[in-house]
């Protein structure tokens, strides 16, 4: 593996592991509530079966991108992250400034229940399955997010075992925190995580696709901490430009 | 199915969530690739009409949200 600058690797896998915290939390509520409704075990299942699939994802496809030319990987992964990332720091400016609600687990976990005790009048097997689905359908969703991240951090660079790394830390990190309290992570600075990975995603798209165009940026990776700060400075004056007052944000 | 359907949804979502945004975006790499492939741009020009670029259209899709929002 050839030596990766920490100014590129840093961000790679602190992107990947604060992504990552923020979708675990995520799937940890809809797999807090199958495991509440019908037991651990289908939860577990779906969870698992979940994982492999995430995981079988990041083993098939990582490889077969390192061996893409990297202008062009560069290119694309980057204009790939400017459309991901951007989406996502503009949806965190816009809850930071309480246009759009924030995330609330409490509620998704409250839907969740609501929905998996709504078929509970079907046969035991019946809905042991049911609960695995939903289980599994959760974490790929959530999960797919992460995958995405850890390729296009990772690929290209030699960083997609740290990112994935960085992923599965912060999979450990909430399975310990989520078993330990037992309930949906409602307290988790969602949003304050979502901007700060919207901020870095999007800095790397902008590094990355430059790259790929073959503009020589000044002052090589440093260039990449000049543009996280942009879209930091930039990202927290357009949300306090856009804030309302709480009583209107509220109606 | 139910679950490719949503798998699909989720991908499609995760790129194009805002359709302008999206549009906006690739017209300006779409741009930058002619100045700096074309007309030979340097690094300067090139990767900061790049980055401001990026930065004029994220808060334009912010303020865009923000003013319909309000309006409705």
């Amino acid at each position: 593996m050839h030596q990766v600058a920490w100014s590129v690797a840093a961000p790679a896998v602190g992107a990947a592991f604060l992504a990552s915290l923020v979708e675990i939390v995520e799937a940890f509520t809809i797999v807090l509530a199958v495991a509440t409704l019908r037991g651990w075990r289908p939860a577990a299942f779906g969870t698992a079966a979940a994982l492999a699939v995430l995981g079988g994802l990041i083993v098939v496809l990582g490889p077969l991108l390192e061996r893409v030319p990297l202008h062009l990987l560069q290119f694309v992964i980057g204009v790939l992250l400017l459309l991901f990332g951007m989406g996502w720091l503009r949806k965190a400016i816009l809850r930071s400034a309480g246009i759009i609600p924030l995330h609330d687990e409490n509620a998704i976990f409250a839907s969740e229940t609501a929905q998996l005790a709504g078929v509970a009048d079907r046969p035991h097997k019946s809905l042991d399955w049911i609960a695995g689905l939903t289980a599994f359908k959760g974490v790929l969703l959530e999960g797919l997010e992460v995958v995405f991240i850890v390729i296009a951090v990772g690929a290209g660079r030699g960083l997609l075992w740290p990112a994935g790394f960085g992923a599965l830390a912060a999979c450990l990190v909430i399975l310990a925190v989520g078993v330990a309290v037992h309930k949906p992570l409602a307290r988790v600075p969602e949003n304050t995580l979502k901007f700060g990975v919207g901020v870095m995603l999007s800095a790397f798209g902008v590094f990355w696709t430059g790259e790929g165009l073959g503009i020589a940026w000044p002052g090589q990776d440093l260039a990449l901490a000049a543009i996280v700060l942009a879209f930091l400075a930039v990202g927290i004056a357009t949300a306090s430009m856009l804030r309302r007052p709480p009583m209107e944000a509220l109606q | 199915m139910s679950i490719i359907r949503d798998l699909l949804n989720e991908l499609l979502g995760m790129f194009l969530a805002d359709a302008r945004l999206a549009l906006a975006t690739l017209f300006l790499v779409a741009i930058v690739a002619g100045l700096v492939g074309a007309l030979q741009a340097g690094p300067f020009v090139g990767g900061g009409i790049l980055l401001f670029g990026c930065l004029a259209i994220l808060v334009e899709a912010a303020s865009r949200e923000a003013n319909s929002r309000s309006r409705r």
